[in-house]
């Protein structure tokens, strides 16, 4: 299975007009599933097309294995059909005058697979996908979940070795996007193929993805495992935008509670590499009690009132006041405060995420001597 | 690049260049599209562009016998034309009076049809009229027939001794029409009437169906009487509908062919077209060409004061949600009355003239309605006293030939214009290259602002003589076919494009990532999938090319008649009941064809509208 290395790559709409991407690095490797995650309009599927080479590029080049199929520069361009990819639409763009068989076989018959070859390979991936029985109807009688289906077996049929996603699930409900999830994450290690998976829904991506591309304006803003995004984004924008409850930003050079508390802690910590603008808090890593004792040391601690408690099903989101500013924190067990009750907080070190003026991560300053001076 | 441009050709800027041409090259005209977008571009730009520039030309070339007269030899340039047709003595005969003639007839025309086709997009629409689903349908009748049909009816009631073959019914009955009743103006204006009458209530009724009704309740509320409503709010607000009625109705006059020919020369009463059909007939192309660019200049000027107004009314558009349009009006005492106007027209704009013209071709002498008088003969008979054509109409191979050159032209124009019109739209869609697809959008669109008959005048300017490797295409049908193919471009063109836009891109992308060439794509995918629209793209200007004259007026000739010309050659030797059969007989194609493709395709006359 080939690594897809996009490099620089970005696209101008029109003369003049604003790139929808811009100067894209990305190395998708061999059996990733690479996740494309960002806000509507950041450009997830123009890079997507890109990749099928149903745009082209207006700088950059884009090489699949050790073959450069896309070169804006060097005057390189190997048109969709050649590229022997799978591409899944966000509408399905089923053939509406095939039937589902029709649809299926269509890029078997393409490469003239001898018959009972074709019938065996596509009555597998029919089977798989839970299709087998629709195969004689037109895609207009099918329901969206099954139209969906079809058009993923459509792409699988062909074994493609690198198979690009749009949004395929935005159209399911909450019960067939989960069936569907398991079916992708199956399908994944069953072909073994390299997915290209584009979706705005951060949820989908962590629990999808071996690897996510966070976009925002057409630029890449960090690429990593959902755990590397999560626990450790890149910058505040990838911070905010991904975590539900949103994380808690808060001002170390603020003249109230949560202010303080901050300064304080990273002045305990021996303050960081550069100057810190902002500091996030994710609302699970927030633990309350009542009593000081019970403190850790080393933790962003500072006082808070419960306002109000909003059970969610299994967890519950809290929040907090400091001084007029806001707090969300997340526990999975049932409150046991009451509303308007003072409160303490405390945030593990590791769990503070830094940010500087430009909203980029920093990382806490490792000096011993801080840690002596705390723990002394 | 300037950076580029600045080193040259042969540094490694320009090496850049060169490669970055290359992948502009590979991306953009890569596809067949882009290659069939210039091929379509050529093949317009040769049928449409062309021959308006050569009869653009022709006004002010030196014809061929002209030389003394203007004193230039042939070729030369010179306003002699121009004077002859606009300044001359002979000017008002050639011109201004034709041009007067049409704008009274226009204007008369457009008159009767608004009022009387308002009444009755009223009454049908809005109120409890007697039989009002019946009426609907029956009363869009005239506009599926040839206007002429009606015509053809007039004359054969209502002619005089003025000319030949049989005598008219009232006057065979003891009565002898006066001239002004029996041709020239009045007859027209009344026929082009009632012929658009229909387009005005479909015009009318979808502008009334689509009136948001709480505009008018808001206005009852305030305690406006419904007389009041009528005059300051539906009126006012019906207004760019009726002044689009008007302008569409006033182009279609101005290249209006038949009804003006067959009660018109009679009494030399000349229209725009009538005169321009003369000066073509007495070879004189100079002058015909200004003809036909005065008639182009006044549609052209007309259907852009038309789109102005559409895109005016745009402002104040009342497409209604919530209150749709289906209250009725109860009419009372009127409802009777009412039924009764409806009924009138009925009558004297579908079932009188198609009785006068059935009988007349199953009766001996007209007017006399003794059994004895009714005969089948001149439809299937033989040894009738016509030198010409002794048998029954149906036993003339005349007919036949006709009908199969019918059939021939029309069918095959009507299927190139259907698949032009699918490929416009395609490389439109799809092009890469904006200029070319801007370029055909527009180029295809022309003819709708040429009048037929003046587009005809065009080709037969281009093509009346052989022109580098194309010979004189004069007398053959392929000039048929291609000027027909070329006047029907706009709603094939049009037709593709809308089907094109609703098909979106991702069908055929998804082939194309699947390994589909441009070529696959087409044949598996994109044509399978507008095979409705295609077909409709072909049987629609099908039917309304069946009918149409004014076009084939001008370039047919005897070999290559089809049913309208052969008509009008049978009128021509005034064999009457002849010529009312072939008229009977189109009429019969092309309402049932119709009938047919509306059933087939689900369309509705009224979406077609303008067709
Ligand atoms: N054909 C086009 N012409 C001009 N601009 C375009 C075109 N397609 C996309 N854009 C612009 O490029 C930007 C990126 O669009 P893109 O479709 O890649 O976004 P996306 O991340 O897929 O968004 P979504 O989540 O809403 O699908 C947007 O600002 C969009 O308006
Ligand atoms: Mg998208």
């Amino acid at each position: 299975m080939p690594t897809i290395a996009l490099r620089e790559i970005s696209k101008r709409y029109g003369k003049g007009g604003a790139r929808a991407v811009a100067d894209l690095s990305l190395e998708v490797a061999d059996g990733d599933f690479m996740c494309l995650l960002g806000p509507s309009g950041c450009g997830k599927t123009t890079t997507l097309r890109m990749i099928a080479g149903l745009e082209n590029l207006t700088g950059g080049e884009i090489a699949v294995g050790d073959r450069l199929v896309d070169a804006a520069e060097q005057g390189v361009f190997v048109p969709p059909e050649k590229r022997e990819m799978g591409l899944v639409f966000q509408s399905y763009a089923l053939w509406p005058h095939l039937t589902i068989e029709g649809n299926t076989d269509f890029g078997l018959r393409l490469r003239k697979v001898p018959k009972a070859e074709r019938e065996a390979r596509v009555t597998k991936v029919m089977t798989t996908l839970g299709i087998e029985q629709y195969r004689h109807r037109y895609p207009s009688q099918l329901s969206g979940g099954q139209q969906q289906r079809v058009a993923l077996a459509r792409m699988l049929a062909v074994n493609p070795e690198v198979l690009l996603l749009d949004e395929p699930l935005s159209n399911l409900d909450a019960r067939l996007r989960l069936e569907m999830r398991t079916e992708l994450k199956r399908i994944h290690r069953e072909f073994g193929t390299t997915i290209v998976f584009v979706t705005h829904d951060q949820w989908e991506a962590m629990t999808l993805a071996t690897r996510i591309a966070v976009m925002n304006t057409g630029t890449l803003q960090q690429v990593g495992t959902p755990e590397d995004i999560y626990d450790r984004p890149a910058n505040r924008f990838v911070a905010e935008f991904v975590g539900n409850p949103p994380i808690n930003i808060v001002d170390p050079g603020g003249d109230d509670g949560l202010g303080r508390a901050a300064k304080a802690f990273l002045a305990r910590r021996g303050g960081a590499a550069r100057a810190v603008t902002s500091i996030g808090l994710r609302p699970e890593a927030i633990h309350l009690t009542r009593d000081t004792a019970t403190l850790p040391a080393g933790d962003l601690c500072g006082e808070v009132t419960l306002s109000a408690v909003l059970p969610t099903g299994g967890s519950w989101i809290l929040e907090l006041v400091s001084e007029g500013q806001k707090l969300h924190a997340t526990t999975h067990a049932a409150p046991v405060w009451q509303d308007g009750e003072p409160l303490h907080f405390h945030v593990a070190a590791e769990a503070v995420h830094l940010f500087d003026g430009e909203d980029a991560r920093v990382e806490l300053a490792e000096t011993p001597g801080a840690e002596a001076r705390i723990a002394g | 690049m300037s950076e580029a441009g600045q080193t040259g050709a042969s540094g490694p800027g320009g090496v850049a260049r060169s490669r970055r041409m290359l992948y502009r090259l590979r991306t953009s005209w890569r596809e067949p599209t882009a290659l069939i977008g210039i091929l379509l571009t050529l093949v317009f730009a040769y049928l449409i562009v062309v021959p308006i520039t050569t009869l653009l030309y022709d006004s002010v070339e030196v014809q061929f016998g002209d030389q003394r007269r203007t004193g230039v030899p042939v070729g030369g340039l010179t306003t002699y034309y121009f004077n002859r047709a606009l300044f001359s003595p002979v000017a008002g005969d050639l011109f201004w009076e034709p041009l007067s003639h049409t704008l009274s007839i226009s204007f008369g025309a457009i008159l009767i049809s608004l009022s009387v086709g308002g009444v009755l997009a009223w009454l049908l629409g809005r109120t409890d009229l007697f039989a009002r689903r019946w009426f609907a349908t029956a009363l869009i009748v005239p506009y599926m027939l040839p206007s002429w049909t009606f015509a053809l009816a007039w004359r054969t009631a209502f002619k005089n001794r003025e000319v030949g073959g049989q005598m008219g019914w009232l006057e065979a009955l003891g009565f002898t029409p006066p001239d002004w009743l029996a041709y020239g103006q009045v007859p027209i204006t009344i026929i082009l009437a009632l012929h658009y009458t229909p387009f005005v209530i479909l015009l009318f009724g979808n502008a009334l169906r689509r009136f948001d009704s709480q505009l008018e309740d808001s206005a009852r509320v305030l305690g406006a009487s419904p007389r009041i409503v009528a005059r300051k709010i539906i009126l006012p607000l019906m207004l760019p509908s009726l002044m689009s009625a008007t302008v569409l109705i006033f182009a279609k006059c101005l290249g209006e062919f038949g009804v003006s020919y067959v009660l018109g020369l009679p009494v030399d009463y000349d229209v725009l077209a009538t005169s321009l059909y003369r000066s073509i007939s007495s070879r004189q192309p100079g002058v015909a060409a200004v003809i036909a660019i005065a008639i182009m200049s006044i549609g052209i000027v007309s259907l852009l004061i038309d789109a102005r107004l559409v895109r005016e009314s745009r402002r104040f558009v009342t497409v209604g949600g919530k209150g749709s349009m289906d209250r009725q009006t109860a009419l009372g005492r009127y409802r009777l009355p009412a039924t009764g106007f409806a009924a009138f027209i009925f009558l004297i704009s579908v079932a009188l003239p198609l009785l006068v013209l059935t009988m007349s071709t199953v009766m001996r002498v007209p007017g006399n309605f003794a059994l004895g008088n009714f005969t089948l003969d001149y439809w299937i008979g033989s040894g009738l006293e016509f030198v010409a054509f002794p048998n029954g109409i149906l036993l003339t191979p005349d007919l036949w030939q006709a009908t199969w050159n019918t059939l021939k032209i029309v069918g095959l124009a009507s299927v190139c214009s259907g698949m032009m019109g699918l490929l416009v739209g395609y490389v439109v869609v799809r092009s890469q290259v904006r200029a070319v697809s801007i370029f055909l959008r527009q180029v295809t669109f022309f003819p709708y602002l040429v009048p037929g008959i003046a587009f005809a005048a065009a080709y037969l300017s281009l093509f009346a003589v052989p022109r580098g490797p194309i010979p004189a295409l004069y007398g053959t049908s392929l000039i048929l076919i291609l000027a027909l193919m070329s006047d029907q471009m706009p709603y094939a063109s049009r037709a593709g494009i809308s089907a094109m836009m609703q098909l979106g891109k991702d069908p055929e992308e998804a082939a194309q990532v699947a390994g589909a060439g441009w070529f696959r794509r087409m044949v598996s995918i994109v044509i399978p999938i507008q095979k409705g629209a295609l077909v409709a793209g072909v049987l629609l200007p099908f039917i309304s090319g069946i009918r149409g004259l004014s076009l084939f007026v001008i370039l047919a000739v005897p070999g290559t008649d089809v049913l309208t010309t052969f008509s009008l050659r049978l009128l021509d030797y005034n064999y009457t009941q002849a010529a009312n059969s072939v008229v009977l007989i189109i009429s019969a194609i092309a309402y049932f064809g119709t009938l047919a493709v509306q059933k087939m395709t689900k369309t509705n006359l009224a979406d077609g509208l303008g067709g």
